[in-house]
């Protein structure tokens, strides 16, 4: 009897969880369908919910019924279309990588994209729709297969998302250099790295809906398979599932999902993260939306949901004429960014610290030979930037101005590039001693003050205060970065600290913040002055053109004092960042030193900002190879890891002043250019 | 390994620094004093700095395709052009003269190559950085030319010109100029005005895509262009707001559907493709246009750059007045 009993009960919940999940599916189809019909009420035309509906009951004047049919109802198809493409192919990600930060965004298939469709608008091929969404295809699976041929599907969540976030910025730089490189071809709203869902006429949507229904129904067919990797790989071999298989085609599949997406309305960011984290929560009180077959197109569905909400509110709170300079990704961005954040609190796993990489711990000499061949290297550098430009000096002449003898011209080429070269060197440093403390602090080798946020906090306040004050001083500059920065890093920092830094959880609050800061950055940009991408770059990418002397005396001033603080503090510094319960048994006041570290680290970062941009990947590579060169000592990590910041920077602002003179490449882009395929060697080197 | 490595830096830096010693320039010990002409020019450019010259100036360099094509009017061939590459392409009405040398993009200059140059004038204009403008004041006298005001674009058109031409002592040059460009106003406004064009609606516009999405670009009442058409007496048809320098808005396809019966003369360059016979033309907004049904679209030649100078603007009114009439 009691046998019954129970089958009857599990049956009940079954057809419980059912009637739910059957719910949750219903009443998001309900809310796209009611935002699907307020966006296509809104428009630069003057046409609003009465002509809408006499268009679509066919009794609209035909001009009205044109815009209907060949503006409104594309826009909100392609917004549709793109959200649940995104959408979907986050949950698939996350599923079959068994990582909740997985998504088109994190694995740099996005990116890989759409460097491909950049490649494609700078060297003027124009392809057919399909072809060139064949080039993204390949773009995003050839950015898919090196994160996770680099990471190793499953194997563990901040590896993952450390190579894809790594690619992703390096695959972003090369956009945007493809950009600088080529501005008459790729005008327009590829300066802002960011899609739009606005649409000319049905043929994209009509071309891509093919390719994003393929798609869809592939990762249904495969649902039953994703689910059963999901109890480890051992268990679904057991089962009969084939686990590489399975995971190869799911990845192509969610692939052809975001490439679709991408052709189709550009990188629009932050909804293959966001989708299946807001459908995660659902789960838990409808079991129904466990499986993928469900869970899937929910999360699809609620990506259509955000990105036709970004849409709605863009256009509801900003002027329509204005609304159509304002990509549509800066505003899922913001708002992913803000859900992210809120999720991250909510969520209540955070995956515990990962075993610290085994490194190995060289010896004295070894240090010594490290530091000095860096300190070598870098003069090198440091002389050959001084020298090299888009005019070629020597030494004697650099001697000449030193004395204050040389000639006009050299007198002229040197006062404007001895600042830059000092604001990358010290620029540089501030960021790898900032990163090197963050590190320290949370414990986490993804912390860095440009995935934090920090960076992203600091370039907007620099850039409020750039756009409403006419010329404002250097200090003025920097104090707004730091305001910026500050309130990001309190943010952050604030809510992770609430729970414990966990691992997952300050990287996701990060990612989010810096993400919505980025978007806010170009928003302001597009508002202010909506024909200047040159500034726009500058803020968005990190340059040191046109900096003086007087802008790197706060970076001087603070990095000084921060290597100070982190000798003096050294021994602190080993306490923190080796785990939570040692340094209080060693009487250390573990939030103290924390916080001061912290507000060291956002000085540092925000100053470096405000003397060069946001330059980013600096505050992750550094102390990450100070410390597979020298072991984990801070006494040896800070030194160490202040030459490499300075060091990279300075090349990359040598790279970028030089590869294509007389034009520029901002620093930030060559950091990242220089950075990724570094970082990925790193990667690969700790994999063994 | 590491020994080899520090050892090979070490001779690598040695041996690149004595590569690199010697001077490029003799110092300033050496150096001549210059023989010093007679004739100071003193001004007052348009962000209010004195500008002092020793005399006219002939190795100009600058940094916006306006102050470029002033120049080139003018008769003086700049030693430094940003973008020439583009300019070429952008600007035919005053082609360059002489080979100037590239010095970067217009957003931003190399200070290297300008410093390299050893101009005797650098024209930039109010949209060059303030902190490139001190920098460039290093290498040379800066004269900042107001780039655009929507109050009063032809106005700060010929300002400019003039500015330019009292620093290049070329004043007679610039009266020709405006001459030339009034000749030619009231030239165009006759012919328009025989062809009972009189008061007739126009929106000038250019337009661009990117990721399936057309961008149009209007050039309303405060653009330069808008205030030639007015001067030709026709009526600028954009209901947009533009901003307050160029004149500009941004909109998009739908918001064309306000434009009722116009000429819709635009702007559009072989470099970049047509936005509007391409992407637009199968576009069942942009077919039930008013003015696109009755044929009232016109594409105005390549290289009239919408943002130049009195023979941008001349070879504008002379492409416009035929486009119109030709019906």
């Amino acid at each position: 009897m009691a046998v019954i009993d129970k089958t009857a009960v599990g049956r009940d919940r079954t057809a419980a969880a059912t009637t739910g999940a059957v719910a949750v599916t219903a009443t998001l189809v309900l809310l796209v369908a009611v935002l699907a019909a307020v966006d296509i009420t809104q428009g630069t035309a003057d046409v609003g919910a009465s002509q809408v509906w006499d268009a679509l009951t066919g009794n609209a004047e035909a001009g009205d019924a044109s815009v209907v049919v060949a503006s409104r109802l594309p826009r909100m198809v392609a917004a549709v279309l793109v959200g649940l493409a995104l959408g979907m192919a986050g949950s698939a990600l996350q599923a079959v990588s068994r990582n909740v930060l997985a998504s088109p965004d994190t694995l740099a298939v996005n990116a890989g994209s759409y460097l491909a469709l950049g490649v494609l608008a700078a060297t003027g091929t124009t392809l057919p729709l399909l072809a060139s969404s064949g080039a993204a295809f390949v773009g995003g699976l050839a950015a898919a297969a090196i994160v996770l041929g680099l990471s190793g599907l499953g194997r563990g969540t901040v590896r993952l998302v450390l190579a894809g976030s790594a690619l992703a910025l390096g695959l972003n730089a090369a956009t945007e250099a493809l950009l600088l490189l080529f501005p008459q071809q790729t005008e327009g709203l590829y300066a802002w790295n960011q899609g739009s869902v606005g649409q000319n006429g049905f043929d994209g949507v009509a071309q891509m809906a093919p390719v994003i229904a393929v798609g869809f129904v592939g990762l249904l067919l495969v649902a039953r398979r994703v689910d059963a990797l999901a109890l480890g790989d051992d268990a679904a071999r057991g089962l009969g599932v084939p686990v590489r298989g399975t995971r190869v085609t799911t990845v192509v599949l969610a692939t052809l999902l975001s490439a679709a997406a991408v052709t189709l309305a550009g990188p629009i960011g932050f909804v293959g993260l966001c989708a299946p984290a807001l459908v995660r929560p659902l789960a838990r009180r409808f079991r129904g939306l466990v499986r993928s077959r469900l869970s899937m197109p929910v999360a699809g569905l609620v990506g259509a949901a955000l990105v036709l909400l970004s849409d709605v509110l863009l256009r509801a709170v900003v002027p329509a004429d204005t609304a159509v300079e304002v990509p549509t990704g800066v505003v899922t961005t913001v708002v992913g960014g803000v859900f992210l954040v809120v999720m991250a609190l909510r969520a209540r796993d955070t995956a515990s610290a990962e075993a610290p990489d085994r490194l190995r711990i060289p010896g004295r000499t070894a240090f010594l030979v490290t530091v000095v061949v860096l300190a070598v290297v870098l003069v090198g550098v440091m002389v050959a930037a001084v020298l090299l430009g888009d005019s070629k000096l020597l030494l004697g002449d650099v001697v000449n101005w030193a004395q204050g003898r040389a000639g006009r011209v050299v007198t002229f080429v040197l006062d404007t590039r001895v600042p830059r070269v000092t604001a990358a060197l010290l620029a540089g440093a501030a960021l790898a001693l900032s990163g090197t403390l963050v590190q320290a602090v949370t414990r986490n080798p993804l912390a860095e003050p440009g995935i934090l946020g920090v960076s992203g906090g600091a370039g907007l306040g620099a850039v409020l205060l750039v756009t409403t004050v006419e010329a404002p001083g250097s200090w003025a500059v920097a104090g707004a970065a730091f305001g910026g920065a500050a309130v990001t890093a309190s943010v952050v920092f604030g809510l992770a600290a609430r729970s414990g830094f966990g691992q997952n959880k300050l990287v996701l609050l990060g990612v989010g913040v810096s993400a919505a800061a980025a978007a806010l950055i170009s928003l302001v940009i597009v508002l202010s002055d909506p024909f200047d991408t040159t500034r726009a770059l500058t803020w968005l990418s990190g340059s040191t053109y046109g900096r003086n002397m007087p802008d790197v005396v706060p970076v001087a001033v603070v990095l000084a004092v921060g290597i100070v603080l982190a000798v003096v503090r050294r021994r602190e510094l080993d306490l923190v960042a080796l785990d939570e319960d040692t340094p209080r048994l060693l009487g250390l006041g573990l939030p103290r030193a924390r916080l001061g570290f912290l507000v060291a680290a956002v000085l540092l970062s925000s100053t470096a900002v405000a003397a060069a941009g946001t330059i980013g990947f600096v505050g992750l590579v550094a102390p990450h190879a100070a410390r597979a060169l020298v072991g984990r000592r801070h006494v040896r990590v800070v030194p160490v890891s202040v030459l490499l910041g300075a060091l990279l920077v300075c090349l990359a602002d040598l790279a970028g002043r030089t590869v294509i003179a007389p034009a520029q490449l901002g620093a930030g882009l060559m950091t990242a250019v220089i950075g990724a395929p570094y970082f990925v060697y790193l990667l690969v080197r700790t994999r063994r | 390994m590491r020994r080899h490595l520090l050892a090979s830096a070490t001779v690598a830096v040695a041996a690149l620094s004595l590569a690199a010693c010697g001077t490029t320039e003799p110092s300033t010990d050496d150096a001549a004093a210059s023989a010093k002409p007679a004739g100071k020019i003193t001004l007052t450019d348009d962000k209010g700095t004195k500008v002092t010259l020793d005399g006219p100036a002939t190795k100009v360099v600058a940094t916006e395709w306006n102050v470029v094509e002033d120049l080139v009017a003018l008769g003086v061939a700049p030693v430094g052009v940003a973008d020439v590459k583009g300019y070429t392409a952008w600007n035919t009405s005053a082609p360059l003269t002489g080979s100037p040398k590239d010095i970067g993009t217009r957003g931003e200059p190399s200070i290297d190559t300008v410093a390299a140059l050893a101009p005797d004038l650098v024209v930039a204009t109010s949209d060059l950085a303030p902190a490139v403008v001190k920098q460039l004041r290093k290498v040379a006298p800066v004269l900042e030319v107001k780039a655009a005001d929507a109050s009063d674009q032809i106005g700060t058109m010929t300002n400019g010109l003039d500015l330019i031409a009292k620093a290049t002592g070329k004043e007679d040059e610039a009266d020709a100029l405006k001459e030339d460009f009034e000749a030619s106003v009231t030239e165009g406004k006759k012919a328009l005005a025989d062809a009972g064009l009189d008061g007739a609606e126009i929106a000038t516009a250019d337009g661009y895509e990117a990721s399936n999405q057309v961008s149009i670009r209007a050039y309303t009442s405060g653009s330069l262009l808008g205030a030639v058409n007015e001067r030709l007496g026709l009526k600028n048809a954009w209901t947009v707001e533009g901003d307050e320098a160029y004149g500009l808005a941004t909109t998009d396809v739908e918001g064309l559907t306000g434009l009722g019966d116009v000429h819709f003369p635009y702007v559009a360059n072989d470099v970049d493709g047509d936005t509007f016979t391409g992407p637009l033309a199968k576009n069942a907004v942009w077919k039930s246009l008013p003015f696109v049904k009755a044929g009232n679209v016109h594409r105005l030649p390549d290289g009239v750059w919408m943002f130049g100078g009195p023979r941008s603007m001349e070879a504008y009114i002379d492409s416009l007045v035929d486009a119109l009439t030709k019906k």
